[in-house]
């Protein structure tokens, strides 16, 4: 019963995120829509890390950063393939992911949001500041649209519909990984780390492991966001992006699929919708962002899983203090 | 097949383990005895893996093992199962044991034979296999710790108090099943334990810990009559 349930819930769901952009012809709203799809990307990587094996990365900004200098600079200053572009983003996903996670996992603690989020900050200044190359707070500019076996993906509305495959997949992939052998074990590193020693497992390197699916989604989004807006600048790669971030995968729920999805969605959505209070809109968002986490501390997803109530038994709260 | 030659280990600045040489021969219970803060925990630790050697060295069937990652040793076949029931309170019962067997690569047959073993030797376990681990009594969450460790067929296996906080029954459960897993598998067992009486009826020889060192060892029964030992362990 709850099966068939959940099943109709995803089937409504996607028929939505399919249907909406044909009836509403508004630009600005597909360029949200796809904003939205390349935020399911990101939060969807970030859930391994921060949301499964409870790790907390606070510079989701500068590692999405890196993916849009990448594949932009790419196609613009070196004239390569739209598809290298995404495959170098990819690349500079697994180099950031080994190269921040090897220092900074195999130690306990925080060490992983000090990293990050020192790591962000340098990624952003040195792209504001090494002008020749990234253009400097001018942003790299003219980023071509991509080209999908000839056809041109020249508005927000034909994008949208290959960003939603490329969604789909990822959170297809996603949810096969946290249902494996990996994903029970970047629970569990996070459940009870002594435990997970005591069964034989390497810790460090599925925690780098965790971290390095987190950083090539987040460039990959990254990617995809910088051929989406044709334009992009460092002053996007804020840590209020971070944060942003880390706020779509708690309210939406964390260690879920569904949750990632959720919550990029509400996260990227409400506050467009609340525009019209003007002045008042983010102070309005906020208070509701405040609202769900007091009152729904498993995030949006629990409202369809009936699991609403933070677990009592579980040792959730202790790690993700970062004490392990 | 376990050599502990004169160790010594540090937390920080702090030395937890002074000279400390221990050992453990085919298919025989060894047990640990001593207080609080002994170094009994310490001790398993470091054979593991867990805690760093300063000096000192750890063989096991004559390789040396110190300073050897912790997952390393359980690949080799030494387990650990820590005190408090660490358990994964949100996975199921099945899924914990499977955790267990997570440095082997089992086919699903041979997966399925080690988990009938586990609960063969703790029934109660196959009952609850489809509930989550955390929402279990102490002493069902202490029996799938030690199921938990033999998932990976270990050559070794070191309980560290197994008895803490259960029911005296459990107890008595938790010891009769310890001797059945030696007995059956011929896996040779450390136990580290304050209820004293219980762990030395069970074990070949004891040795006893007192603040970092080791001060007596010996055959259980021996140790068991002495003077000291009962005043000190005993209560009398």
């Amino acid at each position: 019963m709850r099966k068939s349930l959940k099943g109709a819930g995803i089937l409504l769901l996607l028929v939505i995120l399919v249907v909406v952009p044909i009836v509403d012809k508004n630009t600005y709203h597909h360029i949200v829509l796809c904003q939205t799809l390349v935020n399911i990307v990101v939060v969807t990587g970030l859930n391994f890390i921060t949301g499964l094996t409870g790790q907390m990365n606070m510079g989701t900004a500068g590692i999405m950063a890196m993916g849009a200098y990448s594949a932009a600079l790419c196609s613009t200053k070196f004239n390569f393939p739209i598809i290298v572009g995404f495959i170098v983003a990819i690349l500079m996903g697994l180099i950031v992911g080994k190269g921040l996670g090897y220092p900074s996992l195999r130690l306990k603690g925080v060490y992983l949001s000090l990293t990050t989020i020192g790591f962000s900050e340098i990624t952003r200044l040195v792209l504001t500041n090494w002008v020749d190359l990234t253009g400097g707070t001018m942003g790299v500019q003219n980023i071509p649209w991509i080209n999908l076996f000839g056809n041109k993906l020249d508005t927000s509305f034909k994008i949208y519909y290959f960003y939603l495959v490329i969604a789909i997949l990822v959170t297809i992939a996603s949810y096969r990984i946290i249902h494996s052998k990996w994903g029970r074990v970047f629970k569990a590193i996070k459940d009870n780390v002594e435990a997970v020693d005591a069964s034989g497992v390497d810790i460090a390197k599925m925690k780098i492991l965790a971290f390095t699916l987190a950083t090539v989604l987040g460039c990959f989004g990254g990617a995809m966001y910088a051929h989406m807006m044709g334009y992009i600048n460092p002053t996007t790669f804020t840590q209020d992006l971070s944060a942003n971030y880390l706020a779509m995968m708690m309210i939406g729920g964390i260690g879920t699929v569904g949750g990632s999805v959720l919550g990029a969605i509400v996260i990227t959505i409400l506050p467009e919708v609340l525009r019209f209070m003007e002045n008042y809109y983010w102070l309005v968002f906020s208070t509701i962002a405040l609202l769900f986490a007091i009152f729904l501390p498993n995030g949006i997803v629990s409202l369809f899983t009936g699991n609403k109530l933070l677990k009592r038994f579980g040792r959730t709260e202790k790690s993700f203090k970062g004490e392990e | 097949m376990l050599q502990v030659n004169n160790i010594n280990v540090y937390y920080g600045k702090v030395e937890a383990l002074f000279n400390v040489s221990f050992e453990v021969g085919d298919n025989e219970i060894v047990s640990l005895i001593g207080a609080n803060g002994a170094g009994k925990t310490t001790l398993m630790k470091t054979i593991v893996g867990i805690n760093k050697v300063q000096s000192g060295n750890i063989e096991y069937n004559g390789k040396e093992i110190s300073n050897q990652h912790a997952h390393k040793t359980v690949y080799d076949g030494i387990v650990y199962v820590p005190e408090g029931r660490e358990v994964f309170p949100q996975m199921t019962v099945y899924e914990n044991l499977e955790m267990g067997a997570f440095s082997k690569k089992y086919t699903k047959g041979e997966m399925d034979d080690h988990i009938a073993e586990v609960y063969d030797l703790f029934p109660r376990l196959k009952e609850r296999s489809k509930q989550a681990a955390g929402t279990m009594s102490g002493g069902e969450q202490q029996m799938l710790a030690i199921g938990r460790g033999m998932m990976s067929d270990p050559k070794l296996l070191m309980f560290d108090e197994p008895s803490l906080g259960l029911a005296p029954v459990i107890v008595d459960e938790m010891f009769r099943a310890i001797i059945k897993i030696n007995e059956s598998r011929k896996t040779p067992i450390v136990i580290a334990e304050q209820n004293a009486f219980m762990a030395m009826s069970i074990s070949k020889r004891t040795y006893v810990l007192e603040v970092g060192h080791i001060v007596t060892h010996g055959a259980s029964p021996e140790l068991l009559n002495s003077p000291d030992i009962k005043k000190a362990y005993l209560g009398g």
